[in-house]
C-alpha cells in the first residue's frame, strides 16, 4: 500500500510536466493544425529566465509569473514572425521551421547560460538549486496510510488540476475560448463571423508557450536544476501525452500525460527486473501503441466524422 | 430607377487567385429590402464575388456599403459594418454544438448576453429543427439542418445585408425550397436585404427582386426576374424550359 501510494503519487507528479507541455502541442494543433515541434524548448528557454531571475533575488512565485509573460511574448511572436508568413506558403514547412526553432533556441541557451546545470556555485550562481514552487526540503512530505509523500509532489499535481480547471473554463465559458475553438473548427468561417484570426492564432501560440514555461519550471524544480538537455525527453513523452489522449483534446493531453507518468512508474516499480528505470519508456510507448490501434484518433480525439 | 436607398454597390470589383482574375469588373447593386441574386454556372465566379464582398480575398476596384467605401476593410470589420456571409456547403463549425454555433455568429455584438440570448430563442423559433438539435455538435446535423444553421448563425449578428452563397448546393428540392421560402419570409418580415448567388435559377427567381447574370466572371446582364424570365435565350441557357 506504501509503495503503491509512493508511485501512484511519483507517477502523477511527473506526468504532470508532460501534461503541461503536452497541453501546449495541443492547443497549438487546434488552432492551426501545426505540431510545434519546439514547444519543450520554448519552455526551456523561459526556465532559463526563470533562474535568470531568481539570480536577481526575485522570488520564485513573482518569477514563475514573469517566466510565463516571457514564455507568452516569445510563443506569440514566433507566431506573427514565423509561422505565419511561412504558413501561407507552405504548410508542411512550418513543420521544419519548428525543429530549426528547436536548435536555434537550444543555441541561444547555450550562448547566455552555458552548457552546466545550474543553478552552479561554479559559475557563481548565488541560489543553491532550482527554486521549487512547492516546500522541497527532505522533511516537507505528509505521510499517509505509511507512505511518505512529498509536498512538492502533491502541489504540483494540485496546479495542474487547477490549471486545467482553468483552461476548460476559458475554453468553454469565455469569448477568447469560443474564438479559439471556432478557429480550430473552421479558420473560413471563424473570419466570416468576424473574429480577428490571426490575433487568436497568436493568443494560442503565447497561451501554449506560458503553459509550457510553467511546465518547465515546474521539471526544473524537482530535477533541482535547469540545464541544456532538460526539455528533450520531457517533449517526447509529451508528444505521446498528446497522441495517446488525442491531439484537439486538452483534456486528453491531462489523462495522456499522467496516465504516461503512472504506467512508467508503475511499470518500473512493480516489474524491475523486466522493466526497471531503463526500459520503462518504452512499456508507455507500447500502451500507446496498443490503445491506438483500437482508437486511431486517441482516447478523447475527435475522428473527423461529417455527414454529407 | 427607384427611390429606395442603395446599401451596396460595386464599381469595376475585380478579384481573384494570385495571377488567376475571376472576376473582371463587376458593377452590382442592392437597395435596402431588396433580395438581389446573381445567377452563373459552374466556375463564373459567384463565390469569388462573396470572398470579394466579404473581404477573405484581395480585391480591386471600389466597394461602397451604406454610402462609405469598404474596399480596405478587414473581414471582421465588413462584419461589423453589417455584411454577413453564409459560405458554400457546410460552413458551420462541426466540432461545436448548434448552440455555440449560434453563440460564435454574435461574436461581434456588444449589446450583452441578454440580447444575444433573446436572438437565440427567435431563430430557435423560426428554425425548430435547431432547438431539437441545440446541444448536438452541428457535423452531425444533416445537410440542410447545416445549412439552416449556417443561415442562423449569419442572422446572429444582425447583420444590414445578408450574402448567401449558393444555399441550395447539396440540398434535396424540398428542402431548398423551403430554404427559399425562409429567406424570402425574413426579407418581408424582417426587412432583411439579400445578396444570393445560385446556379439553382427556378427557386431563386421567385424570391427575388432583382437578377443578374454572371459570366465567366463578367455581368451580362440584368433586370427584374420577370424581365429575364421573358427574355427567350436567358429563359433556355439558365431555367431550362
Amino acid at each position: 500500500m506504501e509503495l503503491f501510494l509512493q508511485r501512484l503519487v511519483d507517477g502523477l507528479s511527473e506526468g504532470s510536466v508532460y501534461a503541461l507541455i503536452a497541453l501546449g502541442i495541443v492547443i497549438i494543433y487546434r488552432g492551426t493544425g501545426h505540431l510545434n515541434f519546439a514547444q519543450g524548448e520554448m519552455a526551456l528557454f523561459s526556465t532559463f529566465v526563470v533562474y535568470q531571475f531568481g539570480e536577481w533575488g526575485i522570488p520564485i512565485g513573482i518569477a514563475v509569473i514573469m517566466g510565463m509573460a516571457v514564455g507568452f511574448t516569445l510563443g506569440a511572436v514566433t507566431e506573427v514572425a514565423i509561422v505565419r508568413p511561412i504558413s501561407k506558403k507552405s504548410p508542411f514547412a512550418v513543420f521544419i521551421v519548428t525543429i530549426g526553432l528547436f536548435q536555434l533556441l537550444n543555441w541561444v541557451d547555450g550562448a547566455i547560460w552555458g552548457g552546466q546545470q545550474l543553478p552552479n556555485t561554479g559559475v557563481g550562481s548565488k541560489q543553491v538549486r532550482f527554486p521549487s514552487l512547492f516546500p522541497n526540503n527532505p522533511t516537507d512530505f505528509v505521510t499517509i496510510f505509511g507512505a511518505n509523500i512529498k509536498i512538492q509532489s502533491l502541489g504540483v499535481i494540485a496546479l495542474v488540476g487547477v490549471l486545467t480547471v482553468a483552461l476548460f473554463a476559458i475554453f468553454n465559458h469565455t469569448r477568447l475560448g469560443l474564438a479559439m475553438r471556432a478557429v480550430a473548427a473552421n479558420g473560413e468561417s471563424a473570419k466570416l463571423v468576424g473574429i480577428r484570426t490571426g490575433r487568436v492564432l497568436m493568443a494560442s501560440w503565447g497561451l501554449a508557450a506560458a503553459i509550457g514555461a510553467l511546465g518547465g519550471v515546474v521539471f526544473a524544480g524537482i530535477s533541482t536544476n535547469v540545464n541544456l538537455g532538460l526539455m528533450f525527453t520531457v517533449f517526447i513523452y509529451a508528444s505521446a501525452a498528446a497522441t495517446l489522449g488525442g491531439f484537439d483534446s486538452p483534456g486528453g493531453a491531462v489523462v495522456g500525460g499522467l496516465s504516461i507518468g503512472l504506467i512508467q512508474n508503475m511499470a518500473a516499480g512493480y516489474a524491475p527486473k523486466w522493466v526497471g528505470q531503463e526500459m520503462k519508456v518504452g512499456v508507455a510507448f507500447l500502451v500507446i501503441l496498443g490503445v491506438l490501434l483500437f482508437r486511431p484518433s486517441g482516447l478523447f480525439g475527435t475522428s473527423r466524422v461529417e455527414r454529407v | 430607377m427607384t427611390s429606395q436607398t442603395t446599401l451596396l454597390n460595386t464599381r469595376f470589383l475585380t478579384a481573384g487567385y494570385g495571377p488567376v482574375t475571376v472576376l473582371h469588373g463587376i458593377d452590382i447593386e442592392v437597395n435596402e429590402g431588396e433580395i438581389v441574386v446573381v445567377l452563373g454556372a459552374n466556375g463564373a465566379g459567384k463565390t469569388t464575388l462573396m470572398r470579394a464582398i466579404s473581404g477573405t480575398i484581395p480585391r480591386t476596384g471600389n466597394i461602397e456599403f451604406e454610402g462609405r467605401s469598404i474596399k480596405k476593410d478587414s473581414t471582421d470589420a465588413i462584419v461589423r459594418a453589417g455584411i454577413v456571409q453564409v459560405p458554400q456547403g457546410r460552413g458551420t463549425f462541426p466540432e461545436l454544438s448548434v448552440a455555440d454555433n449560434l453563440l460564435a455568429g454574435a461574436y461581434v455584438r456588444r449589446d450583452g448576453a441578454k440580447a444575444v440570448a433573446d436572438d437565440i430563442a427567435k431563430w430557435y423559433s423560426v428554425f425548430p429543427r435547431l432547438q431539437e438539435r441545440s446541444t448536438q455538435r452541428a457535423g452531425s446535423l444533416s445537410g440542410g439542418e447545416q445549412q439552416m444553421l449556417a443561415i442562423a448563425r449569419a442572422l446572429m449578428s444582425r447583420p444590414k445585408l445578408l450574402l448567401c452563397d449558393e444555399p441550395s448546393m447539396g440540398l434535396a428540392p424540398l428542402i431548398t425550397r423551403e430554404l427559399f421560402n425562409v429567406i424570402g419570409q425574413l426579407n418581408k418580415e424582417e426587412g432583411l436585404s439579400v445578396l444570393l448567388v445560385e446556379q439553382n435559377a427556378n427557386l431563386a427567381m421567385h424570391i427575388a427582386s432583382r437578377v443578374y447574370l454572371l459570366e465567366t466572371g463578367v455581368i451580362v446582364a440584368s433586370g427584374s426576374a420577370a424581365e429575364l424570365s421573358a427574355d427567350d435565350s436567358i429563359r433556355k441557357a439558365y431555367l431550362g424550359f
